[in-house]
């Protein structure tokens, strides 16, 4: 009965629904703010609407891809160009305009890379030597992932955190001729910030670690020697970006051993930093000709491709995680009183086209 | 990135900026239009090299002879003309032989209008100081070292500030004070001072020698203080990029700029 009576009153309730369904039919093919699903009360109802709706729009799409690649084909067939390929829209191709990114004429930027504090170790005048330490209370992955920066990072000693105060560490590590710390802080037993103080008098920049994945963890890892690794720094294109850039570059030593053939990356894409470590080899592929479709025309395309091609190999090794910035410090580590040269704030998401590193 | 601001002949447009940087550059910065126009880099004076980091400036703005010092990292003053970035002289470091320049960097530096040697001494870190108008009282503070103000004629300290008592909680905050300004041209007896502890203060030396009014801005050190010319106003800058004005008597933030 109470099934009955439920079906009635949706009864009762599509009818007028219904009424507007078949007037406005009409008008969605001509604008869709006449009946969007959202204006229907009804759950059920809705939902069946909607699902519909996206049901069409899954077909149009199909139906459009198909087409493109018939023209596509066809126009190959007959030896004309194919039709442009469309680009699609995406947030960093729509990225709000910043006035901050390097442009590659900038005599300024030159002078202060000259003088700011990592030039001495880019200039190949010092080497990098990197003290990792911990928050006071490390356990679980933390240790796991300290001993995995270790083999990453050439020259790069742990000590035990103890209770030493970070600015008297500082002071320590100048003293024993350090050129960064690197503080790996844990947060519920897992790493979740990373602090990279320059030294002597470098910046301090303060990153959120998220998504970590240890070598264990990873399927069919590599196991990274002793070499120097090639670094690999992209997409850092503000001026902040560009600091950052050659903080992490300091970090390492300025001469690989390509021999080696592995690859440390540091991929910037809305500011997020994705740490990779890789070791890479390269083999000679030889592409076979096409059997199907060989027509006249496309005999000679054949046998031109029908070469050699180096492609390389990649293999994962050493952890993956990804890095925020949060702040950047002038000087070294001081909260309370030193200048930031950037500090995230949440007044500063303002749009979702904009980055900043 | 820009460290010293001086701004001459403001409240009447166009308003004319000079800025230092780290890379020892000079920029004019000019706002056009009355209300608001898109501030440009008019000229650009000097090489950029950052061994001629500036690290303190100071303008003499009277008619005739207009002249704008700045003191660099390399111990070297040197002293412009504002107007088209003529060096019209050198004064070398007046630093002490055995200190490296370096290492004594030069806090402040202000432009005497008449010729008078400075000498003060006192212990602890000085790092601000300030002259006031009439150049008959200079003004100092640091780390440790409570606000003074000493009388230039007779050099001798006049008046210390004493710090404000323990707060409700039972904590005592060690006295930095990292900018400080006297509120007015004319006036020497009031001054603005602003700590590490994000807290801004008014002191009178004719009332009291603790501070008269203080208030908490943000959450980082304030690094500087500016008085406006009508004697009532101060503009304050921390160390993360924040901008307030604040109308010093009755403490309310008529506006404030947050950097994003």
């Amino acid at each position: 009965m109470a099934v009955k009576r439920k079906k009635s009153n949706t009864g009762d309730m599509i009818v007028p629904c219904g009424k507007e369904d078949s007037n406005s039919t009409e008008k969605k093919s001509n604008g869709k703010e006449h009946l969007l699903p959202s204006m229907i009360k009804n759950k059920e109802k809705r939902s069946a609407v909607h699902a519909q709706l996206k049901h069409q729009k899954k077909l149009e799409k199909r139906k459009k891809a198909k087409a493109r690649e018939a023209d596509e084909k066809r126009a190959l067939e007959i030896g004309e160009e194919p039709p442009p390929r469309k680009i699609p829209r995406t947030i960093e191709n729509t990225r709000e305009f910043d006035e901050t990114i390097c442009k590659p004429d900038d005599e300024e930027l030159f002078a202060g890379n000259d003088g700011d504090e990592f030039s001495s170790i880019l200039k190949h005048e010092s080497t990098s030597k990197i003290l990792i330490t911990t928050c006071r209370f490390n356990s679980t992955r933390g240790p796991a992932f300290i001993s995995e920066l270790l083999s990453v990072i050439p020259n790069a000693h742990y000590y035990k955190r103890g209770t030493y105060d970070l600015k008297k560490i500082v002071e320590y590590a100048t003293n024993k001729d350090f050129t960064s710390i690197i503080v790996v802080h844990t947060n519920r037993r897992e790493p979740d910030a990373l602090l990279v103080i320059g030294l002597p008098d470098g910046p301090t920049a303060h990153f959120k670690l998220s998504k970590l994945v240890l070598r264990k963890d990873i399927k069919n890892h590599g196991n990274p020697t002793s070499h120097q690794p090639e670094l690999v720094l992209t997409n850092f294109t503000t001026r902040l970006g560009h600091r950052i850039g050659r903080l992490i570059q300091s970090l390492f030593p300025q001469d690989p051993n390509f021999r080696g053939r592995q690859v440390v990356t540091f991929h910037n894409q809305r500011d997020f930093i994705f740490f990779r470590h890789h070791r890479y080899i390269f083999e000679s592929k030889e592409s076979k000709q096409s059997d199907s479709k060989a027509t006249k025309g496309k005999d000679t395309k054949d046998e031109k491709s029908a070469q050699e091609k180096t492609v390389a190999r990649l293999q994962e090794c050493g952890p993956r995680f990804t890095l925020k910035l949060i702040s950047l410090q002038q000087g070294t580590f001081d909260t309370k009183g030193g200048e930031y040269e950037w500090v995230h704030k949440p007044e500063m998401d303002t749009s979702r086209r904009r980055f900043f590193l | 990135m820009p460290r010293t601001t001086t701004v001459e002949c403001p409240g009447c447009p166009p308003i004319r900026v000079l800025t230092f940087d780290v890379l020892g550059l000079v920029k004019v910065v000019e706002a056009r239009a009355k209300q608001g126009g898109v501030p440009k880099v008019v000229e650009r004076w000097g090489e950029p090299d950052t061994s001629r980091h500036v690290l303190a400036a100071s303008i003499n703005d009277s008619k005739f002879d207009p002249l704008l010092a700045v003191a660099r990292k390399s111990g070297v003053t040197e002293v412009l003309n504002p107007i088209n970035g003529d060096l019209r002289g050198l004064v070398p470091s007046v630093c002490q032989s055995d200190v490296q320049p370096e290492d004594d960097a030069i806090v402040g530096l202000h432009l005497f209008k008449k010729q008078i040697s400075d000498s003060s001494s006192s212990s602890g870190n000085i790092v601000c100081s300030k002259v006031d108008g009439s150049e008959n009282y200079a003004l100092f503070g640091g780390k440790g070292v409570e606000a003074n103000v000493w009388d230039l004629d007779k050099c001798t300290k006049i008046w210390t500030a004493k710090s404000p008592p323990k707060n409700s909680l039972g904590i005592f905050t060690p006295t930095w004070f990292t900018s400080a300004t006297f509120i007015s041209k004319d006036d020497h007896r009031k001054f603005v001072t602003g700590t590490n502890n994000h807290q801004v203060r008014l002191y009178d030396i004719s009332a009291q020698r603790r501070p008269v009014m203080s208030f908490d801005f943000r959450e980082t050190t304030i690094k500087a203080v500016a008085e406006d010319l009508d004697g009532q106003t101060v503009y304050i800058g921390n160390g993360s990029g924040d901008l307030a004005s604040v109308d010093m008597r009755t403490g309310i933030q008529y506006c404030q700029h947050v950097l994003t």
